[in-house]
């Protein structure tokens, strides 16, 4: 406490240190989005010889809280393909809306024949490099799954530089470098996928996430996966790790403030 | 109570119910009272001629201009309204330097025709919805004459936007005995020095008062000259080259 | 402690958030910005004939020490009337950003189309040459972060390469490396190529050398140096790798190959 009344009940410098004006300052240029805020953490998705299976937690963190544990950062499109979001969750919430808007637009005008995962995955590139040209970027990266113009399964990514590009099995964020490791073994080139069965696809997927969960502070036991085939979508949006195993946890030695 | 065609002819863009457009048409009309413009097209080049209405004895015969230079391998000779002929051909320098400066090559005669085509059809409202910029069509036709790729060509280019290759063309008052002329006289092993000498025949023919070096212009289009207008002197050679009689 | 972090450093000690000091904290940017850019990494490599012109790349892309595929294309046919491509003429390679690349390819691909179209004819590769050239320049002040080679064969049927950094400067050249590898690539080209620092053994000393006669090479030898070239420097570059892709452009058409690299 001390004797300047207009300090009373504000939060001390010395201890939270000086307020930044600098957010509520209106002059200089225009700023848009200068980093993320609310995040999701990874998606990982795998083809395999009728389709692709894709996952990613159902957790959104604001910085190293927790923030929301029941986000659905997969959705559907068309009911022939699958949007994994990683990345700010606002802009997916754009995204989807987006999304939805497109969908309905097709829905009325089309001649029977709707949007591709192929189609769908250009589309989101488009915005997103339109979006970073103009320096106002939605801070995503997107994993698009489904089939292509001949129904062969599908998979890229697209990310908030307008950045595209496909491969038999693709993760984003904490996933590029502990998934994908993973899935390139059970799905090194495209003959490999012709031979994966859907069962071991999503073996191999799940057993990624839960790589993924003992791994990443930012990740939850709680996950979306889905599995796009001809026949249609398969989406469960309550999965549970099962099978979790932490008994290599005492054994690791060298990472943290313990020295034998 | 108008008669039935006058209803129809005040609106650019609003169709008779017999299908046409009075204004353009009008404007066909107003090329009808230019001076006439010849072009002849050789395997060797093309030549222009024109013929310069000297209205008056004080009228400095120089200043005017019927034959102009587009590019260095483009030109073209104008019959009706000068000044909207101006226009055109500011667009057509403007397009022609646009090509060499983003392509590294010559603009082919024909894209510049079909450039000052486009330009001309510009009474309307753009494709796009944008405002028109101008409220009548043009009152002018251009023989375009060039040498490309292709070789030399010569195009006739209309205010309704149309435009159409020809070996040998006439343009404005005396066009229709020009054009009959012209139709006699062509062959297609022409030269240059025949092309000329057809040229100024066929104007002396259609023109009221008598053919001279000074109100006649001469304009040819070569691959080793490009576009050149002919010198006084040069004018008097072949003038002095004419059949009398 | 945070007081440390304070933005105001007349703020060091117990202090208030209200102005009791004029506050510093000005415009200026905060935190860490966005940056449109990013390195997709691989290499290219265009070399011409007398009457054929090769253009390679591998098609490796990358994220920093990610390989975000193995399989992403950087030279594309430009220009063709199909969806195939089948017919085209033209030959562009991309390397850098592979969005801008992507971007890039897609505009000269339909200004060539629209060209075709308005002027009934196919573009040369010169055309095409000057008017990459102008639509690099035309982003001058937020430039497509690539390097562009253009391939194709000229009006007397000749291979060319013409060779152009981000905003647009170009030459027309015998050969070119670019991206990641490109100055481990193009000393070896400058040698085996255009034959630089080979000498005749024992045709004299010092300035007196005879340089080794300049005999064009021929489209196999070519391809060879072309996968030599690939081949040293996926050793050498972690972000070159996984494929090799050549487009070969001669007279007849454009035939593409696809060789394997080291994934490592």
């Amino acid at each position: 406490m001390n004797h300047l009344p207009q300090s009373w009940g504000r939060p001390r410098d010395d201890i939270y240190g000086a307020y930044d004006h600098s957010y509520l300052q209106s002059n200089g240029p225009n700023q848009h989005t200068q980093s993320p805020i609310v995040t999701g953490t990874s998606v990982i998705a795998l083809k395999f010889k009728d389709g692709v299976v894709i996952a990613a937690d159902n957790l959104a963190s604001y910085g190293s809280l927790a923030r929301f544990t029941d986000v659905k950062r997969l959705r559907s499109f068309a009911d022939s393909s699958i949007v994994g979001f990683g990345g700010d969750v606002s802009d997916m919430q754009y995204l989807d809306r987006l999304l939805s808007s497109l969908d309905t637009r097709e829905a009325y005008c089309s001649s029977g024949h709707s949007l591709n995962a192929q189609n769908l995955h250009t589309y989101l590139a488009k915005v997103f490099y339109k979006r970073r040209s103009e320096f106002s970027p939605l801070w995503n990266q997107v994993l698009v799954a489904g089939l292509d113009a001949e129904s062969k399964p599908f998979l890229a990514s697209a990310d908030l530089l307008g950045t595209t590009f496909s491969a038999p099995s693709l993760a984003t964020g904490f996933g590029a470098h502990l998934a994908q490791p993973l899935l390139r073994k059970v799905a090194p080139d495209e003959d490999a996928v012709a031979k994966l069965s859907e069962e071991e696809a999503v073996q191999a997927v799940k057993e990624s996430m839960k790589v993924l969960f003992y791994r990443d502070a930012r990740s939850l036991d709680k996950y979306s996966i889905a599995v796009v085939t001809k026949a249609g979508i398969r989406l469960k949006e309550d999965e549970k790790l099962e099978n979790q195993s932490w008994a290599f946890a005492d054994k690791i030695r060298g990472y943290g403030t313990q020295v034998n | 109570m108008f008669i039935a065609r006058s209803e129809y002819d005040r609106g650019i863009n609003t169709f008779s119910p017999e299908g046409r457009l009075f204004q353009v048409e009008y404007s066909l009309e107003a090329i009808k009272l230019g001076s006439t413009a010849i072009g002849v097209a050789t395997g060797g080049g093309v030549v222009l001629g024109v013929e310069k209405r000297v209205t008056s004895s004080l009228l400095e015969t120089s200043s005017v201009e019927k034959i102009v230079e587009i590019d260095r391998h483009i030109g073209c000779a104008m019959s009706g309204l000068q000044a909207d002929a101006r226009s055109m051909v500011e667009h057509a320098r403007v397009e022609s330097q646009n090509h060499a400066f983003h392509y590294n090559e010559p603009l082919r005669v024909e894209s510049c025709t079909q450039a000052i085509c486009d330009l001309a059809l510009r009474f309307g409202e753009g494709a796009d919805g944008e405002e028109s910029i101008m409220s009548r069509p043009f009152g002018v036709a251009l023989l375009i004459a060039g040498y490309d790729e292709d070789g030399p060509q010569l195009y006739h280019a209309e205010p309704s936007g149309t435009f159409y290759r020809y070996d040998a063309k006439a343009i404005g008052s005396g066009s229709e005995g020009a054009q009959a002329e012209l139709q006699n006289e062509f062959h297609k092993s022409l030269t240059i020095e025949e092309a000329e000498t057809l040229v100024l025949k066929t104007l002396k023919q259609v023109m009221e008062e008598k053919l001279d070096s000074k109100n006649v212009q001469l304009a040819s289009v070569t691959k080793e000259r490009g576009f050149r207008i002919y010198t006084d002197a040069e004018m008097a050679v072949v003038v002095e080259r004419l059949p009398a009689n | 402690m945070s007081a440390m972090f304070s933005q105001n450093p007349l703020m060091n000690g117990p202090n208030y958030s209200f102005n009791q000091a004029p506050s510093t904290a000005a415009a200026g940017n905060k935190e860490h910005g966005f940056y449109p850019y990013t390195d997709n990494g691989g290499s290219t490599l265009a070399i011409s004939g007398s009457d054929f012109t090769i253009v390679a790349g591998d098609t490796r892309s990358t994220s920093g020490y990610n390989i975000n595929t193995r399989y992403s294309p950087k030279v594309f046919k430009i220009g063709g009337t199909t969806s195939s491509q089948d017919d085209a003429t033209l030959v562009l390679s991309v390397v850098g950003f592979a969005a801008d690349g992507e971007a890039l390819k897609e505009r000269l691909d339909a200004i060539v189309k629209m060209y075709r179209y308005q002027h009934g004819k196919p573009m040369s590769v010169k055309a095409c040459a000057q008017r990459l050239s102008t639509i690099l320049y035309g982003k001058r002040f937020f430039p497509y972060y690539v390097t562009a080679i253009l391939g194709g064969l000229d009006e007397e049927g000749n291979g060319a390469v013409y060779s152009y950094d981000p905003v647009g400067s170009y030459e027309r050249e015998q050969c070119r490396a670019a991206g990641a590898a490109a100055s481990l690539i193009m000393p070896f080209l400058d040698n085996q190529v255009n034959y630089k620092n080979q000498y005749i053994p024992g045709s004299g000393v010092g300035h007196a050398l005879v340089e080794r006669e300049k005999i064009p090479l021929g489209r196999t030898e070519v391809e060879d140096v072309v996968k030599d070239a690939f081949d040293s420097a996926v050793e050498r570059h972690i972000e070159v790798g996984d494929g090799l892709q050549m487009f070969v452009i001669t007279k007849s058409g454009i035939e593409e190959k696809y060789l394997p690299l080291k994934r490592d």
